[in-house]
């Protein structure tokens, strides 16, 4: 499903790569944990994925296409098949919850009748049911995140990339996010989730591919975070 | 692609920063309605002087008993011989293309006729106050205006000789000055106009930036991403236009046209050569303003 051949990438204006000959290979349905210490190349990797960034070197391949084949015009196609959250959610505050989930399909032209019928299925499906007129700032962070999972999941996307999603949440609330995270997976979607989380890494024994300054030092199925940062 | 929700966006770009926009709106407005008068006024200025291109002639005005010029004192008013031989030097120069001769009978008619508008001026006039002349067509003006004058001006009976051209070239003038003044300004106003589309467009992009954002994220196409602020540059120009044509409309009711008092001959501008001069700003209007917005926003939408 995404499939990193020795790919590496240098920042302009920066001397130090951000990733280095990086081999990874992520098969469909698997839910995969990116650790590592800040500025290991976490997030340029999940960048990567999206081509809002271009490898300096090497070849990556999301559902079996070469990203630097797809023309531009194309990218907009790709980014269709992926859902992505991050650490700060990034709902629009002026729109409630069913608006903010709505506006992703909408903004891709899908017809009225088909949002009316998926966005509040995939309300519930992250555990919002009943708070579909909220606005976001009527939501704790948990319940924001949602949202913000039900976004990236209502066009039932191949790839969920998720950006230390829990990042801002308390631990309590972050085993709920999880859970969600936990049943997109099981619908076959691939997930990828950079995180600093160790107690969530843990407990959900799935494989771990840990960064350092660029590099894989470690690539393991049902991991663990491992040593302290 | 959902229009409804194209419009939404639009409407919620183009309240936000409602101060840009209504300045927007009046800056195209102004500019377009200077460009348009401008053009107006070129096309009015053309139609007079097509008029005139057929009448330029050179006047050799004849000496009547009331001229006042020494010549003419001297030798009294003009002869049938001395018309006779003025007639014979300017037929046989081959630089003239025609002679005719106007009696004062004739001229009299003619200016009565003129200004038929104010018959209180030409009460003021009799038959007899008008010498007789004659009007020359020459094949080339420009070249052979000197020869020709030089070749009569002395003789007996010729009172004086007047260049048609010479008289309008001077009222060309200016208004071919007046015409590249106010296409000048509306130039530089239609610059002012583009860096205010820029302007307003990126501040717009910026104001929006988180819906660009997701936009991007969840896989808008870059069209349905700029659309609603392209649209939103089209239209505040498309507005400024509207009100820019219904100050045009008036300019060729209230002033243009009130000209045609000051002409007895035709001089108007058709409904015609107002919608094309209309249209014409709506072309420059809408194109300024959508290209403007499509390159401001290659720079600031990031896609
Ligand atoms: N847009 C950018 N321009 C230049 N350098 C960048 C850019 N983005 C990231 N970097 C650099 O690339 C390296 C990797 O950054 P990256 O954001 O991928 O790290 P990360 O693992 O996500 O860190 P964190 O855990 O803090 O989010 C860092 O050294 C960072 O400074
Ligand atoms: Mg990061």
């Amino acid at each position: 499903m995404i499939n990193f051949d020795n790919v590496s990438k240098i920042y302009p204006s920066q001397s130090r790569p951000a990733l280095e000959n990086v081999s990874i290979g992520v098969e469909k349905g698997e839910f995969v944990f990116l650790v590592g210490p800040s500025g290991s190349g976490k997030s340029t990797f999940l960048r990567l994925v999206l081509k809002e960034e271009r490898p300096t070197d090497g070849r990556i391949r999301v559902a079996g296409r070469d990203l630097a084949r797809l023309s531009n015009w194309r990218v907009p196609m790709l980014r269709r098949r992926i859902g992505c959250v991050f650490q700060d959610f990034r709902l629009l505050p002026n729109k409630n919850v069913y608006q903010n989930v709505a506006f992703a399909l909408e903004v891709i032209g899908k017809p009225r009748r088909f949002i009316r019928k998926v966005v509040p299925e995939v309300i519930d499906l992250v555990g919002l049911e009943g708070k579909h007129d909220r606005m976001p700032d009527e939501l704790s962070g948990g319940e924001q995140q949602r949202v913000a999972m039900a976004r990236a999941f209502v066009n039932r996307p191949m790839i969920l990339l998720a950006d230390e999603p829990t990042g801002n949440i308390d631990p309590a609330t972050s085993i709920g996010i999880m859970k969600v995270l936990d049943r997109i997976n099981r619908t076959g979607t691939t997930v990828v989730m950079a995180t600093h989380d160790a107690a969530i890494v843990d407990s959900m024994r799935k494989r771990v591919i840990e960064l350092e300054y660029g590099k894989v030092v470690r690539d393991q199925s049902r991991g663990v975070y491992g040593q302290a940062y | 692609m959902r229009a409804q929700f194209v419009f939404q966006e639009i409407w919620i770009g183009l309240r936000r920063n409602l101060t840009m926009t209504i300045a927007l709106v009046v800056v195209v407005a102004i500019s377009l309605s200077l460009l348009g008068t401008g053009l107006l006024f070129i096309k009015q200025v053309d139609s007079t002087r097509t008029y005139w291109q057929g009448k330029v002639e050179v006047s050799i005005y004849l000496c009547t008993s009331e001229s006042v010029s020494v010549q003419c004192k001297q030798n009294g008013a003009s002869t049938a011989a001395q018309r006779q031989q003025i007639q014979q030097t300017l037929s046989s120069n081959s630089a003239v293309a025609s002679v005719t001769y106007e009696s004062q009978a004739q001229a009299y008619q003619r200016f009565k006729q003129e200004f038929s508008n104010s018959p209180s001026f030409v009460s003021t006039v009799q038959q007899g106050d008008i010498p007789d002349s004659f009007q020359v067509k020459l094949k080339n003006p420009q070249a052979d205006y000197g020869s020709v004058a030089a070749s009569v001006t002395s003789k007996p009976g010729v009172d004086s000789v007047i260049d048609d051209r010479s008289i309008l070239d001077k009222f060309y003038k200016l208004l071919d000055g007046a015409r590249n003044a106010v296409v000048i300004i509306a130039l530089v106003l239609l610059i002012a106009a583009t860096l205010l589309v820029a302007n307003t467009i990126r501040l717009s992009a910026f104001n929006r930036r988180r819906e660009t954002g997701i936009m991007r994220l969840v896989g808008a196409s870059n069209f349905y991403i700029q659309l609603p602020f392209l649209l939103e540059g089209v239209i505040a120009g498309l507005i400024g236009w509207a009100i820019a044509a219904g100050l045009l409309i008036a300019v060729k009711a209230l002033w243009l046209d009130n000209l045609q008092q000051y002409f007895t001959f035709n001089v108007g501008l058709s409904a015609g050569d107002l919608i094309e001069v209309v249209v014409l700003a709506m072309c420059v209007g809408v194109v300024l303003c959508g290209a403007t917005s499509f390159l401001t926003l290659r720079r600031y939408l990031r896609i």
